[in-house]
């Protein structure tokens, strides 16, 4: 890969190159900024705009949208104490004291390194793990790959949140849904009922966007309208002086650490992260009788992790074809519609794109601090727009993201009912990851299967003689049983 | 609303049957005489198998614990929005985006509790004529026009 750099930066390094980067950053940060929108609908807005674009510039923006919305979380979290994505809740629990006592900007100048250090060690990570994972993978059969789908399944389920039934179900659901139309082997039509529209199967985007955009509109709809939320006083971000990051480095350190280890994990996600790094600099900080209260650390804890997340969730995405989480699910489908198929053979087959991907993705975090200074000051106000406008918004973009997919008007109409579908299951407390998660990899799923079982005349037994397999099995159960057992000994009186 | 018939028992049942239904209907679409693995429905037919499985279980949980849902604040307003969106998808494509996303973003701001009509008709002008005018005219995307003219 590093004999094509020069090529990398050859398509990096032009106008259009630098432009998308720039534009992208500005938008996830602004996006991510706005409480609601969240990371998954920015990307998902962001969608349509990059239909008209070349392969690279095209990922670049939706990478540039997705590290910036994940920083740009903890402006609102810091200013109105909202976050404005999930993976921000535990920035709230420091960054709005501190914002109380009139140290917003000093607040937000923490948020800010803290998230470009985490976000440049793990574009790091991704640089040197995700070739090294795609060519271990590379000596995968259908056996072995099923054995890692299945893998990315139970994790991805085991860790979702609420119930570990409902998980699995919605999981089920979606690989049900993408198993409607042509069958892989044969060809021939499964459960259209003789309705042509149904013969190419469901439009993953249309889905996703439905699931998680629209429902989401919908959960607004249905609660009590909140009035615009206040701000405190804000007048630019104050960055900390270098010597106030003595006693805070290792803290620093752990925290990107937690992130990017987790971030490699599917499933788990930079919310989830987040809360354990917070959970841990609480545990071992010297200032840690200060958490909660308006204490540097823990942002720190929160933002370094959530922002390392990024890189490592990259990792099975770009090396194995598995998303991490229901972000990287929609940027696996649009690189999908772009004509590139994530997996292993993705770094050897396309190595001046990847070049250009993971270069790219080192510039968005750096691009963080001075977009992240000159926008916080943008945002700020933005951030009192009534929920009115931007759900209607969100809507209109939603639907002309899905028409541009394919130009199918089904397609718009699957998006409809999926959002109400989206609706109805998040109300009973169904997580919407796996869902999105299972109809990504429901197709390798069966393909692998039914080509192994084909190889092995049937023997399903064959599945358990690869080592590999078998130790991919091995923990994907113990993925499985985990939260089980967990459960059973909560539920067990002391 | 009773432990054993509220909204996530209702949920969970319909859920149930849908899988079921689907389960029922591998068995009744032809397909060419092949078995086992190369069969169309051998995976689907094992997917179904875990639905209904874990429909079961997820049913069983809610009748035994029970657990109370957040009742719906604004329900008219809820049905009216849900009620546009599909209508909005379903008739994007034959009344142009332009009529149809006014209409629309008349609706849904209505429903979020904007009630200046100056403010609501402005923004259902603006917002889709904005996105029309970046799209078909700069990005040369050409969206979904009406019936009616040419432009929009």
């Amino acid at each position: 890969m590093l004999s094509s750099l020069p090529d990398a930066f050859a398509i990096l390094f032009t106008v259009e190159g630098i432009a998308t980067l720039i534009l992208g950053t500005t938008l996830g940060i602004v996006l991510g900024a706005m409480p609601g929108i969240g990371s998954t609908v920015a990307v998902a807005i962001v969608l349509p705009f990059t239909l008209s674009m070349s392969q690279a510039p095209a990922i670049l923006l939706l990478l540039a949208v997705y590290a910036g919305s994940v920083y740009g979380g903890s402006i609102s979290a810091i200013l109105i104490n909202t976050p404005g994505t999930p993976q921000s809740a535990a920035t709230c629990l420091d960054g709005y004291p501190m914002a109380q006592r009139g140290e917003a900007g000093l607040a937000l100048g923490w948020a800010t390194q803290a998230s470009i250090v985490g976000g440049l060690v793990s574009a790091v990570v991704l640089i040197i793990a995700a070739p090294q994972l795609a060519a271990f993978a590379l000596q995968f059969g259908p056996i072995e790959t099923f054995a890692l789908i299945l893998l990315g399944m139970t994790c991805i389920v085991s860790v979702s949140t609420g119930s570990v039934v409902k998980g699995l179900l919605s999981g089920m659901i979606g690989i049900f849904l993408s198993l409607v139309g042509g069958d892989p082997i044969i060809g021939e039509f499964r459960f259209t009922f003789d309705n042509w529209q149904l013969y190419s199967g469901f439009n993953l985007l249309a889905v996703v966007i439905g699931v998680f955009a629209l429902s989401e509109v919908f959960m607004r709809a249905s609660a009590k309208i909140t009035s615009v939320s206040e701000l405190v006083s804000f007048r630019g971000i104050v960055f900390p002086k270098l010597a106030e990051w003595r006693g805070r480095r290792r803290n620093l350190a752990k925290s990107v650490l937690i992130g990017n280890v987790i971030g490699v994990l599917p499933g788990t996600g930079a919310a989830t992260a987040a809360f354990i790094s917070y959970a841990e600099g609480r545990r071992s900080s010297p200032h840690r009788e200060d958490y909660g209260k308006g204490e540097p650390d823990g942002i720190v804890s929160s933002e370094a992790a959530n922002n390392a997340v990024t890189g490592g969730a990259l990792v099975p995405t770009m090396a194995l074809g598995i998303p991490g989480d229901a972000i990287t699910a929609v940027m696996l489908a649009t690189l999908t519609l772009h004509g590139i198929t994530p997996g292993p053979k993705l770094v050897e087959d396309n190595p001046v794109l990847i070049g250009a991907i993971f270069a790219g993705f080192f510039i968005i975090n750096l691009l963080l601090l001075p977009l992240g200074t000159l926008l916080s000051r943008v945002a700020a106000p933005l951030l009192r727009v009534r929920e009115a406008y931007m759900m209607t918004a969100i809507v209109l973009l939603c639907a002309l993201g899905i028409y541009f997919v394919r130009g199918n008007p089904f397609d718009l109409l699957v998006m409809g009912l999926a959002g109400v579908g989206g609706f109805i299951l998040r109300r009973q407390g169904f997580p919407m990851a796996p869902l999105v998660i299972g109809m990504v990899l429901g197709p390798t799923l069966e393909l692998t299967l039914r080509q192994g079982l084909i190889l092995t005349d049937g023997n399903f037994f064959a599945f358990f003689e690869s080592p590999i397999a078998l130790v991919l099995t091995i923990v994907a159960i113990a993925a499985l049983s985990l939260p089980l057992v967990r459960a059973a000994l909560r539920r067990k009186p002391a | 609303m009773s432990r054993f018939v509220n909204e996530r028992v209702f949920v969970l049942l319909i859920l149930l049957l849908v899988a079921a239904a689907l389960y029922a209907s591998t068995f009744t679409q032809s397909f060419s005489d092949v078995g086992n693995a190369h069969s169309p429905v051998f995976f689907p037919r094992i997917i179904l198998v875990l639905w209904i499985g874990l429909s079961l279980i997820a049913l069983i949980q809610t009748l035994i614990s029970a657990p109370a849902n957040t009742p719906i604040v604004g329900l008219l307003r809820l049905a009216i929005l849900i009620a546009a969106a599909v209508a909005y998808t379903m008739f994007l494509n034959q009344y142009g985006f332009f009529l149809t996303s006014a209409a629309f973003a008349v609706v849904c701001l209505v429903v979020f509790g904007v009630r200046n009509p100056i403010i609501i008709v402005v923004y259902a002008v603006v917002v889709p004529g904005a996105l029309v005018a970046l799209f078909n005219h700069i990005l040369k995307m050409p969206l979904p026009t009406s019936p009616f003219t040419f432009y929009f």
